[in-house]
């Protein structure tokens, strides 16, 4: 199961409209990503990484090639598919954490498990297991302007794994913290990752998350320049 | 349930904004309800006081008689049968003589309608037993309008003078015996009441009445020789008067409504704009497009319950007082505007008025809300967490 390929994409293309033409974000990429790898696409802005991540994550879809998400394939699903997928098996973790302004810690945490049938003790128990993961427990009732960006983060953690996904996107996690934090997110979601087995993408520029990558795949210009698995020190 | 409860969260995490939405709206929910409880306590009240003070529970015309007509007066009036005696013996019915005249007060000709009725009757709330029997000396009794229009007090003398039967012109003089108020201008303006004794005698036409007023317990039948009204006919031109003021209410109604949609609306889209991360964010964590449209809606939808809260909250003890105190209209009853005006106005609130008004702030509350919020379902997700305007 660890090399299972739970993501396969076959000539990604993807373009959007500028002006009267069109930019070619992703050119023809081929990739497949196994179970618990900690992988990262990394390049400079603007070399495709949060559009493959948001392809990935059926925010997106393909103009050209497929992408197939645990077999299903992200161009054939309906909103409520691509919406379901979502709920289930993917979470996101975004560089500006995207918390929900008016929530508590909790309430951020409960509310990816709201739109599944679960109990109110189950619910319960899934939130504090995922703010134990992050260290947050003693932070519940916190609102996210209460938090430092580090806890904001951490809280986004919680959120993207409390419903034990089987993929984490995660788009600059590290972007807008400083380096004590970068790596206490990190070994947070390395251990999360040993631990659950949960897949790991991210799109990153920091050196400090490639420490901890133990796949990375660099991208330029919309196309796959060098795809190598490495041994840090971090992983 | 699932957007409900988070419309609900999103409110009042959205503070000061949904509380000022919430309040103006609440004004105008409360408003629509003053008002209207306003128009159906003065309409219910000028029913009751014109039934109790002019057409009783319907009447009985003479078929000559058009009460629009002042030329058919002279000639309406007939004998009454013994049914009908029997019938007002029992205070079942009143029988009401008419006849035209003219009053000089203060050396001036005005035209009056001289009512004969009858001081035992109890059907009417007039003052019918206030008038003396005639010692030589015929008495009347006038309305407050009347009294006002003629500049009269009780105890003045008023030369009057009238057609007989034969149409041989009589006068006499009639001392005020009381001025009573009904709030009734119809049953005032221009009228004096004597004992119907006294106006039979006057014009010559012995047991004889023009119309007939039913009491309560008047049990509904044809009665030879007089054509039936019902109180729908003789209020018609009330109603009509009701119904226009429900029209330009129903303006005013709207007016305020519009206003309180306005700043919701305005808010919605604003919401829409500002929020466009954490819809992004919504749908990144598996909701639907519609689900989050739903949110948006309900959020907005939501307002409206608020504002029927708080409206309760400050809307129940005002109505509960004007209930029991009434709005002081005695400034626009004394101005005389020809509309039954009671000195105190009593509001009436019937459940139906609530429940629909309710219907209506929360159905159009969350029309105004989805409208905008339809935008949501053509957010592209990837650009919608970004924040970027589209």
């Amino acid at each position: 199961m660890e090399n299972s390929q739970i993501i396969r994409i076959e000539n990604l293309v993807k373009r959007f409209p500028v002006g009267k033409t069109k930019f070619t974000a992703v050119d023809g990429i081929s990739l497949s990503f196994g179970k618990g790898e900690f992988a990262g696409l990394v390049g400079p802005s603007g070399s495709g990484k949060t559009t493959l991540l948001n392809i990935i994550g059926s925010l997106d879809t393909p103009s050209d090639g497929t992408v197939s998400v645990i077999d299903k394939s992200v161009s054939d699903l309906s909103h409520r598919q691509s919406a379901l997928l979502r709920n289930r098996y993917i979470g996101f973790i975004f560089q500006t954490y995207n918390l929900l302004p008016v929530y508590n810690v909790y309430e951020n945490v409960e509310f990816a498990l709201l739109l599944q049938k679960l109990s109110a003790s189950e619910r319960k128990k899934a939130v504090m297991d995922a703010l134990e993961w992050v260290g947050l427990t003693d932070k519940l009732k916190s609102k996210p302007t209460m938090l430092s960006g580090g806890e904001c983060q951490r809280v986004a953690i919680a959120r993207s794994m409390v419903k034990k996904p089987l993929i984490v996107l995660a788009d600059e996690p590290t972007a807008n913290l400083d380096s004590k934090n970068s790596h206490h997110i990190l070994q947070t979601m390395k251990h999360l990752n040993k631990e659950l087995n949960t897949t790991f993408i991210f799109a990153t520029h920091d050196e400090k998350v490639m420490q901890y990558l133990n796949r990375i795949i660099s991208l330029e210009d919309g196309r796959v320049v060098k795809d190598e698995a490495v041994k840090n020190s971090k992983n | 349930m699932l957007s409900l409860k988070l419309a609900f969260k999103n409110l009042m995490g959205a503070g000061l904004r949904t509380w000022l939405n919430v309040l103006a709206l609440s004004f105008a929910f409360v408003l629509i309800i003053f008002y209207n409880g306003m128009i159906d306590g003065w309409n219910r009240q000028a029913i009751r006081d014109t039934k109790d003070w002019e057409t009783g529970e319907g009447q009985f015309w003479h078929p000559e008689y058009d009460r629009f007509d002042p030329y058919t007066i002279e000639d309406s009036h007939a004998l009454l049968s013994e049914e009908i005696k029997l019938e007002i013996g029992n205070n079942n019915l009143t029988p009401v003589l008419i006849a035209q005249a003219t009053a000089y007060p203060q050396d001036r000709s005005m035209g009056i309608v001289l009512k004969g009725i009858d001081p035992e009757q109890k059907i009417l709330k007039l003052p019918s037993s206030s008038l003396p029997d005639s010692d030589g000396q015929q008495y009347g009794i006038i309305g407050r309008g009347m009294a006002r229009s003629a500049n009269l007090k009780v105890g003045d003398n008023l030369l009057v003078r009238w057609r007989d039967k034969n149409g041989t012109f009589d006068a006499c003089e009639i001392q005020i015996a009381k001025i009573f108020k009904s709030n009734v201008p119809s049953a005032e303006n221009g009228q004096i009441y004597v004992s119907i004794s006294s106006l039979r005698e006057m014009m010559g036409l012995k047991e004889e009445a023009t119309m007939l007023i039913c009491g309560d317990n008047f049990e509904k039948r044809d009665l030879d020789g007089w054509d039936y009204k019902s109180n729908e006919f003789l209020l018609n031109d009330l109603n009509k008067i009701i119904e226009s003021k429900k029209f330009s209410g129903a303006i005013l109604q709207g007016l305020l409504l519009i206003i309180a949609l306005i700043a919701i609306f305005d808010t919605q889209v604003l919401s829409i704009f500002r929020r466009q991360k954490e819809i992004g964010t919504y749908i990144a964590l598996g909701l639907t497009r519609t689900q989050v449209v739903g949110i948006f809606t309900v959020e907005g939808g939501a307002h409206s319950i608020l504002a029927v809260i708080l409206g309760s909250v400050y809307g129940i003890p005002l109505f509960l007082w004007l209930d029991k105190q009434g709005i002081n209209l005695s400034y626009a009853a004394d101005m005389n505007f020809d509309l039954p005006m009671a000195e105190y106005l009593f509001p009436y609130y019937s459940l139906r008025l609530i429940l629909v008004t309710i219907a209506i702030v929360v159905i159009s509350a969350t029309i105004v809300s989805y409208l905008p919020a339809r935008k949501i379902s053509k957010m592209k997700p990837t650009e919608a967490l970004k924040g970027k305007l589209q």
